[in-house]
């Protein structure tokens, strides 16, 4: 399918319109919950950005789901599923945690071992999907799927038995890292390292998406499966690269989250973070730049939540609900162009407008 | 004794897993993936129990979470056969959607009592030794739920409407050729594979998991997703399937107090076996396979259908 590029003016009004229909939705939804939803629109805002500590914990929410979306943009441009990368995070936090526990997490290297353990844990992980779906014909859902709940497993296990805390066997989470292991912050304590990471990462996929073979072959494949092999472009290795790409990048999501988040492993390290990053990667249609904006923004909202909870009495699902109707919209519109179709309309009917205007004035 | 125990247990457990699967059968035979089974569970267990509360009947919860079950398959079928757009994506956001929905719409209905399923006496019959106590004993939510087994499977393997429903999960161009209307079947398989879904959903809150909390059938969306496939798309596998799954909640429960990681892993079985199993069928399938039996090859070997989750091209 040849995509034909809309003119400047029908882009920008799509956006616009884009915009209008998700804000609309936003505000509707908030004023079911509360009378006055710019109230609400404020508080998300203070919860997020209001206080340094806030600010803080925002950013790290927002790394984690930040490079689950750049993973995912590497396996959905190859036009593969990557509904495992939850267990791919997980096996990353359990790498990091492998090294910050043992006699490596004492010394000043210890965080940069650790990440690199995550992201080759994560790896392992992702290529496991992608030979499973190259040489046994599993499909990448079912595998992922099943990893996802492997991983799972394996951090419950290690945190009831081997890595319990002495004396109690809980599912809370295992012993504090010693505070060497922890993912340093620089200056006046932002997490400024893990932010970097996040930068050069998307620097690092939009240098290959745009300029590399690798890209284009991953783009080609995504847009047309069926042509790849007639171009001698062997199909299966690709999707093994991409899949081992994004479980390394979800293996970073996954020890950042261990050293730098909770500075311990819990059942819960993934927070949910690598089906939200899907569904953020699903809306932007895999634009690098969209999925950063949105995931920051996500990442405001899910911070915020808890000042929500005592301020108005909202219930803690409230902020995915929200995420989730929004994402389902902008899904909707992007696939059916509801947004284009409504751009070149408006188009018209200005051109219509302004041509009846030029007849008056003659 | 105990073991009469354990077996009526496990098959009463077992009744919610047997359910749902039979509806994803069926939904995936016609090429249909239901990825919203997660959160459509949810959120069906979660009108189910608060609309029993509401009305204390269960009848009433009951055709409440078959009719949310159904409709959200519906959309899926709809967006599928209407508009040509992914079934994972519908089928993925919507689960998202369902399941912090039924946690937003069901936080007054947290750890409250509401009506529960009655028993059905069937008199002498319950004195039949082990029979009796295994079957005679359950009510009539786990009775339905065996008998739609054998309906499903007969329905699916034995009647003509099954093999139409099965040609359209193959080769669903080819039915449209010789004059089906392959998206009316579509629509209609998958809604009443998301009927039962939807009662499956019901029958974790007003049966088998009593009651509701946040996140209250967590996971089984997907353990259910996972057990279709061990059954080789066949009602009849899966259920057993489903059966042996509730054993081993069992055996995990029993474990609880001696081999406490063990009884936190077990649970989780069905994942690893489930990439096993499709590992399996690949290699048995293809010519790598040739040296085993055709006997014991059909019997083990579960046949994906070839249309399963890609839209019907026009």
């Amino acid at each position: 399918m040849i995509e034909r590029k809309n003119p400047t003016i029908i882009r920008f009004l799509s956006y616009l319109i884009t915009l209008i229909i998700i804000l609309t939705i936003v505000v509707v939804f908030l004023s079911m919950l509360n009378d006055n939803p710019f109230n609400v629109i404020i508080s998300i805002g203070e919860g997020a950005f209001g206080s340094f500590a806030r600010t803080y914990r925002t950013l790290l929410i927002f790394v984690p789901i930040a490079l689950s979306c750049a993973a995912l943009s590497v396996t959905f441009r190859s036009g593969m599923w990557n509904i495992g990368i939850e267990g791919q995070i997980i096996l990353g936090a359990i790498g990091a945690s492998m090294i910050a526990r043992s006699i490596i997490g004492e010394s000043q290297l210890s965080p940069l071992v650790s990440l690199s353990a995550g992201v080759l844990f994560g790896a392992i992980w992702g290529l496991i999907s992608g030979i499973l779906r190259t040489t046994s014909n599993v499909h990448e859902i079912f595998a992922g799927l099943g990893l996802n709940f492997v991983g799972a497993g394996l951090v419950i296990y290690l945190i009831i038995g081997p890595w319990k805390r002495i004396g109690v066997a809980s599912t809370s989470g295992t012993d504090i890292f010693p505070q060497t292991a922890w993912l340093p912050d620089i200056g006046n304590g932002l997490p400024l390292p893990a932010l970097l990471i996040v930068g050069v990462l998307y620097l690092f996929l939009y240098g290959i998406f745009r300029w590399s073979v690798f890209g284009t072959i991953l783009k080609a494949m995504g847009s047309n499966p069926d042509a790849a092999p007639r171009y001698y472009i062997n199909a299966d290795k690709y999707i093994i690269y991409s899949f081992g790409l994004a479980g390394a990048i979800a293996g970073l999501a996954g020890g950042i989250q261990a050293i730098s988040f909770y500075h311990k492993l819990v059942p819960s390290i993934s927070g949910g973070f690598g089906f939200l990053g899907i569904l953020i990667v699903l809306a932007s249609s895999q634009k690098l730049h969209t999925s950063l904006i949105v995931s920051f923004l996500f990442s405001g909202m899910i911070s915020a939540g808890p000042l929500l909870q005592i301020e108005y009495d909202i219930h803690s699902s409230v902020p995915w609900l929200l995420q989730a109707f929004v994402i389902a919209a902008w899904v909707f519109i992007s696939y059916s162009s509801l947004h284009i179709k409504s751009a070149y309309f408006i188009r018209g009917l200005t051109n219509k407008f302004t041509t009846n205007l030029l007849g008056l004035i003659k | 004794m105990m073991l009469e125990n354990s077996v009526a247990t496990i098959i009463s457990l077992s009744c919610p897993l047997i359910l749902m699967v039979i509806g994803e059968t069926i939904s995936e035979r016609v090429g249909v993936i239901n990825l919203s089974m997660e959160g459509s569970v949810m959120l069906a267990a979660m009108l189910g129990f608060a609309v029993s509360v509401i009305t204390g009947s269960v009848l009433l919860g009951f055709i409440c979470a078959l009719l949310c079950g159904s409709t959200i398959s519906a959309i899926i079928a709809l967006f599928d056969v209407k508009f040509g757009m992914n079934q994972i994506v519908v089928g993925f956001i919507l689960s998202m959607i369902c399941i912090n929905l039924s946690n937003f719409l069901g936080q007054s209905y947290v750890n409250i009592p509401g009506p529960r399923i009655p028993s059905i006496n069937f008199g002498i019959m319950n004195e039949i030794p082990f029979l009796g106590k295994i079957i005679f004993s359950q009510n009539i939510l786990v009775i339905f739920s065996f008998l739609s087994i054998f309906i499903s499977w007969f329905f699916l393997f034995r009647t003509s409407a099954g093999l139409l429903l099965r040609s359209i999960g193959e080769n669903p161009e080819a039915a449209k050729i010789r004059g089906v209307n392959v998206n009316f079947y579509r629509f209609l398989y998958v809604t009443v594979g998301g009927a039962f879904i939807g009662l499956g959903g019901a029958a974790f809150s007003l049966h088998a998991k009593y009651g509701w909390s946040d996140s209250h059938t967590a996971n089984f969306g997907w353990i259910a997703l996972a057990i279709v496939i061990f059954g080789g798309w066949n009602p009849m596998r899966a259920s057993i399937g489903a059966l042996a799954f509730g054993a081993l909640q069992i055996i995990a429960m029993r474990l609880q107090d001696v081999f406490i990681e063990l009884a936190q892993v077990l649970p989780l079985i069905p994942f690893p076996t489930m990439i096993i199993m499709l590992i399996l069928f690949n290699r048995i399938g293809s010519s790598s396979g040739n040296w085993i039996p055709s006997t014991i090859k059909n019997s083990i070997i579960g046949l994906q259908p070839s249309a399963l989750g890609r839209s019907i091209k026009r």
